[in-house]
């Protein structure tokens, strides 16, 4: 009786540190496996990038040559020189930025004024005008390209930057997703804002708009990607080329010198480098934003 | 006072809402219902507009073109669950708190926020007769000869959905990596604690409290594979032959190149009509297993 007192606890323990180890053991091969799949995943995904940024770094380089040239054997930066020389960059990434900020700043603005009533105010016809949003999303809309064009045609917007950010220039997406991180905010804020005597334009501006900056931030991320990376309707809608944003310049580049491999790999890399330099410093609050605004 | 307040409240809440409504009537819901008069006459640059009542939708039954390019569409759809499967086993990867995860979060996700028009590159380069992909492939062994990827009738449709939904799978990714985050974790402990092996968790507690996105991914998935566009528009052209030819590219072509508005409103019609009870189906087929996804 005596003996199996002291040696149970004693057993116990042995048991547990060979469970430990066995723990251990399974920890570091599940850490093993675990990591080589994600860097099979992470070479798959990217593979074709690091592939396109070597061809960009090796001048004079046939991307068809058999067997191809895979890994850069020397690096030179002439095709980056050459093409920015060429293709007036400056022109096209301005552009650019023109099409993303009037885009982005319309769709903030006004996907955030049209969700903040539906998520926080009180008033008849809510329920409604809510549902017919939504089943705007439900119901797919192939032929708007062409009424799209009728219209713009209409309000004498084609060859302006306004006929191509206005069709996009609030999604109703981003209005589902900014009332369900409004509805998120308790009521007290509002109420605290009108006790102050503050204008429900303040209450918003001040108050609300602080309080959902991870949804901001979402609509933010996905609208300077969606514009930045817009090509069919700018071609549709601007006549001049030279009006063009980067990709669809970079299309026209394409077509142009398609032999000159170098330029076109150079020139599809200054392309992509700015969007995935804004992604690595915003992805924080992207994936905080969707789950706020999924969980809301 | 309870009356006064919700009148205020209501003009606020309109004009709050009144230039967001704006644009949504005039660019979403403008062109839904317009294109249903427009789809009813002839109108296009040349000639006078008529009414022509049903004539385009009995054009559109024996154009050749039209029902291939509806066939590829629907044949589209095969990408939808490889997309689910896939994203959802690589949110379950990089839901661990390993070091350097966020890290691989970011290299998922560059082809999301790359523009099509540089992936449409890449892959045309990469995919060609001497491109790398051949070269990998015969020297593995997988193939024996070169393979024209992109510009055999038989390959090209299939290429362009391994490069949609290797272009996507980081996008649906992030979306089942919040829906898992937002699963408490007791329910995982507990299912340690009941000696639960790591496929019993996924299969009993991850998957099914992941419905909801499934279901939301699946019909995104599901409308954007119907209106797929920018691929074909980059790289094939709807070529070779019509092997590739797709519904939206169609209608690009009759409604922008060739200005056959009246038609081209015809075909987006009958387009939205099908996606439109394809979401109806799905949203039935959800209701059944018991998850409201709203």
């Amino acid at each position: 009786m005596n003996k199996t007192a002291i040696t149970q606890p004693a057993l116990q323990r042995s048991v547990e540190r060979g469970a430990k180890r066995t723990r251990t053991a399974g920890k570091t091969l599940s850490y093993i496996v675990g990591y080589a799949l994600l860097a099979l995943l992470a070479l798959f995904m990217t593979g074709p990038f690091l592939w396109l940024l070597s061809v960009s770094l090796m001048p004079g380089k046939n991307v068809f040559s058999y067997p191809p040239a895979i890994f850069p054997t020397f690096v030179k930066l002439d095709n980056y020189t050459q093409v920015w020389d060429f293709m007036n960059f400056p022109k096209y990434i301005g552009n650019t930025l023109i099409i993303t900020a009037m885009g982005l700043v319309l769709n903030l603005i006004l996907s955030a004024l049209t969700a903040y009533p539906l998520a926080k105010l009180h008033f008849r016809g809510r329920g409604l005008v809510f549902g017919i949003l939504i089943s705007t999303m439900i119901i797919p809309s192939s032929t708007a390209l062409v009424v799209h064009y009728l219209t713009l045609r209409w309000l004498h917007l084609l060859g302006t930057y306004i006929g191509v950010v206005l069709p996009s220039a609030v999604s109703v997406f981003n209005i589902f997703l900014l009332r369900q991180t409004f509805m998120g905010v308790p009521d007290d804020i509002r109420d605290s804002g009108k006790i102050d005597g503050a204008s429900e334009l303040r209450i918003w501006w001040q108050l609300m708009l602080p309080m959902v900056k991870p949804g901001l931030a979402v609509v933010a991320l996905l609208e300077f990607m969606a514009y930045w990376n817009n090509f069919l309707w700018p071609i549709v809608v601007l006549d001049d080329p030279s009006q063009y944003p980067l990709a669809a310049a970079l299309t026209y580049l394409n077509g142009q010198f398609s032999y000159n491999f170098g330029w076109i790999a150079a020139g599809t890399i200054i392309s992509v480098v700015p969007i995935i330099l804004v992604f690595l410093f915003t992805q924080r609050y992207y994936m905080e934003g969707i789950s706020g605004a999924v969980k809301g | 006072m309870r009356v006064k307040r919700l009148r205020s409240d209501a003009l606020t809440a309109w004009t709050f809402m009144a230039p967001g409504l704006l644009v949504v009537g005039v660019f979403v819901i403008f062109p839904i219902v317009y294109s249903v008069p427009l789809a009813l006459t002839n109108y296009s640059v040349l000639g006078e507009t008529k009414f022509v009542g049903f004539h385009n939708f009995e054009r559109a039954l024996g154009d050749r073109s039209f029902l291939i390019s509806l066939w590829n569409s629907m044949l589209y759809i095969i990408i939808v669950p490889f997309i689910q499967i896939i994203s959802i086993l690589m949110a379950i990867l990089v839901n661990s708190k390993l070091p350097g995860i966020k890290g691989f979060r970011t290299a998922f996700y560059i082809p999301v926020v790359t523009s099509m028009v540089a992936v449409a590159l890449i892959w045309n380069w990469l995919l060609s007769s001497n491109g790398v992909v051949n070269y990998v492939l015969m020297e593995l062994g997988i193939i024996h000869s070169k393979v024209g990827w992109l510009s055999s009738s038989k390959t090209a449709l299939y290429v362009l959905m391994f490069i949609t939904m290797w272009k996507g799978l980081g996008y649906y990714m992030m979306l089942y990596l919040a829906g898992l985050q937002a699963i408490p974790g007791d329910l995982y402990e507990a299912a340690v604690v009941d000696g639960a092996t790591r496929l019993q968790v996924i299969a009993r507690i991850t998957i099914p409290l992941l419905r909801p996105y499934v279901f939301f991914c699946s019909l995104i998935s599901l409308m954007a594979a119907i209106r797929v566009f920018d691929e074909m528009f980059v790289l094939t052209k709807g070529g070779p032959g019509t092997s590739t030819l797709t519904s939206s590219l169609y209608i690009y072509q009759q409604g922008i190149m060739q200005f056959n508005f009246g038609y081209a409103s015809a075909l987006g019609l009958v387009v939205s009509v099908i996606i439109g009870l394809l979401s109806i189906v799905m949203f039935k087929v959800n209701q059944k297993g018991g998850v409201n996804p709203y």
